[in-house]
């Protein structure tokens, strides 16, 4: 890997390791999933196309190696999708300004405790929005259609509010 | 009663939500262990390597049998001991890195073992072939400074574990010790000799996990 390239890739560690522990909930595999993340990166150096987005190219590695290798061990599985089975109610809650004011309260660890029980699908696509990838670097990294970024993206937002009322009340 | 809220105003309130997420940054010893792995570009052996390493390997033991200054001779020999944990790290590395780094790919070590008749001039002693906690991947033929070696490849969690099994006449192991650790670039490297062959066992996984490891090997 050129050193240049090495160099700018080691600036995107954090990011990728906040992106690992929300994946792995886990301090010691988070930092495995990243280790192991960079050496693949560097083993397939000739793969990323300069110019393009290098934070992408590691979040695409290192959600591939989480999915070949994290998961793949886990005991239980976690339950995929995007949790829409609860969506009604949300709508009546949203618009209601005391819950709207409760929501702009909300702190730090409350909305942490939201995000890591939405599902891994759901986390990774409101992660790596806030990373402020495009939609087109986010269906990248997720190996899917823009089209399917937004719907994903809009569904676990919604998700998430939902799960914020609850810490609202 | 006042007006819904519109909703825009809410994802906004979402977006403001997130951007407090507690800051999670990544912990000093994984970025150190991150630039490790980039200073270390995936080099291919060359034959010049093949060439050059075994004479200096081979010239570091002949100074070391020299009787000139005991303080040189002990420089020398830690040169040529840090010359085969080196190799060990580099090999383990382009193991690591290869896209198929496996020729055998088997959990099973009743199957790997005997997938070396044939390809080796010896037959690699391998004490433990994996369990649920250490899980045997496969195999593979390497070169380990200017000799075949055989590769097992191990998992302990999502590290990778490396036993390169070898021929040990020639080489520089560390006088007056069965078995040799050392650390360097954030690996753990075990060497010993068993069995009339040589091992070297190459991890990054935590230091003391990989003494024990070793000791399963019979590098203890």
């Amino acid at each position: 890997m050129h050193e240049e390239l090495a160099r700018e890739a080691l600036g995107h560690v954090d990011a990728l390791y906040r992106l690992a522990r929300y994946l792995t909930r886990a301090d010691a595999d988070a930092e495995d999933l990243v280790q192991e993340t960079y050496a693949r990166a560097v083993a397939g150096a000739s793969g990323y196309m300069p110019g393009t987005n290098l934070k992408a190219w590691l979040f695409r590695i290192l959600r591939n190696t989480f999915i070949s290798t994290y998961r793949r061990r886990r005991a239980s599985p976690e339950v995929s999708g995007l949790e829409v089975a609860d969506a009604p109610a949300t709508e009546e809650w949203l618009r209601d300004d005391l819950e709207l004011d409760r929501l702009r309260k909300i702190v730090a660890e409350e909305i942490e405790a939201a995000l890591m029980s939405l599902s891994e699908d759901a986390r990774t696509v409101v992660l790596l929005d806030l990373e402020d990838l495009s939609e087109v670097e986010m269906a990248a990294v997720l190996e899917c259609p823009v089209g399917t970024v937004k719907s994903r993206l809009a569904r676990a937002r919604a998700a998430l509010r939902r799960r914020l009322r609850d810490y609202a009340r | 009663m006042s007006e819904p809220p519109p909703e825009r105003a809410v994802e906004t309130a979402l977006s403001e939500a997130l951007q407090r997420l507690p800051e999670r940054r990544a912990p000093a010893r994984l970025v150190r262990g991150v630039e490790d792995v980039l200073a270390t570009a995936p080099a291919r052996r060359s034959r010049w390597r093949r060439v050059l390493v075994p004479a200096l390997a081979a010239a570091a033991v002949v100074l070391v049998a020299t009787p000139v200054v005991v303080s040189q001779r002990n420089a020398v020999s830690r040169a040529a001991t840090a010359t085969m944990v080196s190799e060990a790290i580099g090999d383990h590395l382009r193991i690591v890195q290869a896209q198929r780094p496996l020729e055998i790919e088997s959990g099973d070590g009743h199957r790997v073992r005997p997938w070396f008749e044939g390809r080796l001039e010896f037959s690699p002693v391998v004490p433990f072939g994996g369990d649920a906690e250490v899980p045997l991947r496969g195999g593979a033929l390497a070169w380990f400074l200017d000799r075949k070696a055989a590769v097992f490849v191990y998992g302990l969690r999502l590290h990778t574990v490396t036993l390169f099994v070898f021929r040990p006449e020639g080489l520089p192991w560390p006088g007056g010790h069965d078995v040799h650790r050392s650390s360097a670039r954030g690996f753990t490297v075990v060497m010993w000799r068993a069995h009339g062959l040589g091992y070297a066992l190459v991890s990054d996984a935590d230091p003391g996990e990989v003494q024990a490891l070793a000791a399963r090997f019979g590098g203890a």
